[in-house]
């Protein structure tokens, strides 16, 4: 079920107490988007992802998960929505096998049980679960157990998928799963907003990119003009992610800052090199 | 002279059949960073732990081989926010609750926790409660909680994980200043592009052995690019098709494009 | 009540049970039950923040708390027993019941460890009864988290009792599995800042122990013996 329109924030502003955690932020993501919410630690950006979850409602402004104001709905109505994995998501798993886990989330829907083992597979498929899937969550790797959280929510199928730092703690070759499970369930219609420090991962994934500032929308621009501009990345806390800094280096046409890419356009501008 | 040395260590947690370590030698010197390398589950966090002193003390387990330490070990776990004592009203007293316990007097306390404050530039954050800080300002504290316990062995679980950008080359800068006087550095990273400025050894572990030791341009070799452990650059050249040996940093690679 | 000693509030805590038992019924267990409901009022120590953490609490908070912990109590009383035996059972559990809320809402654990350690007991020991303390708010906090995410999966808290049971039964599991993996962790980590050295902790900060207050406990505890004495006599 896609939305046109999955989520919107019209100049929203929320405080913890006295502290002002976002002012004026607005922003459209629509299906299919795949968007990466950037910025130094303390910009906001959990903030956001708590008020997309509805577990906060905005002091200021409208945050719209397609058409319904999340102002009106409680949490687990914006499940059928919304799937969320916050950081450290690892430490909620509670059923006794992953897969009791991962299906939780349908069985709370309450989907039919064809539909809710359609769904658990799929997901458990996606990320390569399948090995674990008798398993007792607490029994596996902490990278594992982040994997299954991811799961869980990819089982909703929701129209909008929202994670905070799903690569945190996980090497090259479980970053690659994630990855590649995520653009998946994007390429079905599905929006995307990853929160996330891990700026290569962005550049392979995503698409856009949306830079908080001590709580203000700072930019909000194509992940590939915006990683190879350090001037701009530098006052934002941030820094061009490897692949991005090389392109510009070397000043490789196109400025690549997708890996494949970057191997592509390299091996090309060599070999007109060479021949030169 | 070494602050560390394993050697031809074999550790098995308990009731496991498989050991998590086999057959590791490793040295650390003073002034020296060494860094671990390799997938998760590859048995760097167990070599650090027995590094530190709490294999098989305090995780119980069986371990064969030597290990030899000369000096205090200090260690800042994966997850920074459970080694928080629970028990300090402010960032003061989180920090001087290790030497504390060392029963140091009063003044080697004051001294050694003022010094770590202004190392990891949280001085202004003195004097407020530790559950209200942000997990980047917490993990300051806590690796201040343990440089202020004055070990001539730093160990680091994956220091930068929860990190913006700018916090992680802070670390990496500490890292520096840490081995610039004389202290030992052992630490496990995922984050590989950083070790070229960083590392002055770099040790591979697969499946709890050591696969491969030596300076950081083994970040740059095919085994280690083939296993997608090689810094970003040097894998992007090797999938370029350009020849070996493969520049490891950007400024490596704008030299060799000249 | 925050400048006393920990070791007064302890035998406070310990006194007024011991008395509620040993009095008469049930006129002593009134009065205990009175004095332990007067203290749960008072507002414990303003250092740290309000709710989070033990330490301070809006003193009705903690009355409500010891009323409600208590009230199941009276319903299983009032089943087997007749009403004066109830009675009297009652305000003695009450008063159980409303000094331990007390104690955990006013007793900081950091100056609790302080205390215990200044006097020579090892830290282990003492770091055991600061984390029993300090237990309830960080399985609140992170009973909070679990039900938060939950939600976001689709459960809801409220509505049915079938539901809410259903809620209550998704919250436990994690709650106590987290719990206890963390003691692991948290063994492992404590060792790390130091804790199990086997040497004597400099204390800090240690609260201050005034001669009255000695013998004030001292006192305490004499009257209970008296009175325990002259009840079996």
């Amino acid at each position: 079920m896609a939305l046109t329109r999955a989520l919107a924030f019209d100049g929203v502003a929320f405080s913890y107490g006295d502290v002002a955690a976002l002012s004026d932020v607005s922003f459209e993501i629509a299906a299919g988007e795949r968007v990466a919410l950037l910025g130094r630690n303390g910009a906001g950006k959990s903030t956001v992802v708590r008020l997309v979850t509805g577990l906060g409602h905005p002091d200021e402004g409208t945050v719209w998960v397609g058409d319904w104001d999340t102002a009106d709905r409680a949490p687990e109505e914006l499940a059928w929505r919304v799937g969320s994995v916050f950081q450290h998501a690892d430490q909620q798993l509670f059923a006794r096998t992953l897969r009791e886990d991962v299906s939780f989330g349908p069985r709370a829907l309450g989907l039919s049980p064809r539909e809710v083992r359609r769904r658990t597979e799929e997901a458990l498929d996606a990320l390569d679960l399948h090995p674990h899937a008798a398993q007792h969550p607490y029994d596996l790797s902490p990278a594992l157990r982040k994997l299954a959280a991811l799961a869980g929510a990819l089982a909703l199928e929701p129209a909008l998928l929202v994670l905070d730092e799903p690569t945190a703690g996980l090497d090259r070759a479980w970053r690659a799963r994630v990855a590649d499970a995520v653009r998946e369930h994007a390429g079905r219609g599905a929006a995307l907003l990853v929160v996330t420090q891990d700026l290569a991962f962005a550049a392979e994934t995503l698409e856009r990119g949306i830079v908080l500032d001590r709580g203000r929308l700072a930019c909000d621009e194509p992940l590939d003009r915006l990683l190879t501009s350090a001037e701009r990345l530098k006052p934002l806390g941030l820094a061009p992610p490897p692949v991005a800094a090389l392109s510009v280096a070397l000043d490789l046409p196109g400025r690549p800052v997708r890996e494949r890419d970057a191997a592509h356009t390299l091996a090309r501008v060599a070999g007109g090199r060479s021949a030169s | 002279m070494r602050i560390l040395g394993l050697d031809d260590v074999t550790f098995w947690y308990p009731a496991t059949a498989n050991p998590a370590l086999e057959n590791v030698s490793l040295d650390v010197g003073p002034g020296e960073i060494v860094a671990l390398v390799g997938r998760g589950g590859a048995g760097a966090s167990t070599l650090l732990l027995i590094a530190a002193g709490l294999a098989p003390r305090v995780t119980g387990g069986r371990l064969a081989g030597s290990v030899n330490r000369k000096a205090r070990a200090g260690i800042v776990l994966p997850t920074p926010w459970t080694q928080v004592s629970g028990m300090a009203f402010t960032v003061w007293d989180e920090v001087a609750f290790g030497p504390a316990n060392l029963g140091w007097p009063e003044h080697a306390i004051t001294h050694h926790v003022d010094r770590a404050l202004e190392r990891l530039e949280i001085t202004p954050l003195a004097s407020r409660d530790p559950a209200t800080l942000s997990g980047g300002e917490l993990q300051r504290v806590i690796i201040a909680g343990i440089l202020a316990m004055d070990p001539d062995l730093v160990v680091l679980d994956e220091p930068t994980a929860e990190l913006d950008s700018e916090g992680a080359r802070a670390v990496w800068r500490l890292v520096r200043s840490l081995a610039a006087e004389g202290k030992g550095v052992l630490l496990a990273t995922s984050d590989v592009d950083a070790l070229p400025d960083v590392a002055d050894r770099v040790v591979w572990l697969e499946q709890g052995r050591v696969r491969a030791l030596g300076e950081p341009s083994l970040l740059a070799e095919d085994a280690m690019c083939e296993a997608g452990l090689g810094t970003t650059v040097a894998g992007l050249w090797r999938a370029a098709g350009l020849g070996a040996p493969y520049p490891l940093t950007v400024v490596d690679a704008v030299q060799r494009w000249r | 009540m925050s400048a006393l000693h920990p070791f007064s509030l302890l035998a406070i805590a310990a006194a007024l049970p011991a008395f509620a038992w040993i009095l008469p019924a049930p006129g002593g267990g009134l009065a205990t039950v009175l004095v332990a409901i007067g203290l749960t009022l008072t507002p414990g120590p303003g250092s740290r923040g309000a709710g989070s953490t033990p330490g301070w609490r809006p003193g009705f908070v903690t009355l409500r708390t010891a009323l409600v912990t208590a009230a199941p109590f009276w319903l299983f009383l009032r089943l087997l027993h007749d009403g004066p035996t109830t009675i009297a059972i009652g305000l003695r559990i009450t008063t159980m019941v409303a000094s331990c809320v007390w104690l955990v809402a006013v007793l900081s654990p950091d100056r609790l460890v302080e205390a215990m350690v200044a006097r020579g007991w090892s830290l282990a020991i003492a770091y055991l009864f600061a984390a029993t303390l300090s237990a309830v708010p960080v399985l609140k906090a992170r009973a909070r988290r679990i039900v938060e995410a939950q939600r976001c999966r689709g459960l809801s808290p409220r509505g049915s009792v079938a539901n809410r049971l259903r809620a209550l039964r998704a919250l436990a599991l994690p709650l106590v599995l987290s719990a206890v993996h963390e003691v692991d962790e948290r063994t492992l980590a404590l060792e790390t800042r130091g804790l199990g050295m086997g040497v004597r902790r400099t204390p800090l900060a240690a609260p201050l122990d005034r001669a009255a207050e000695r013998v004030a406990r001292w006192t305490l505890l004499l009257l209970c013996l008296a009175a325990l004495i002259r009840r079996l006599a």
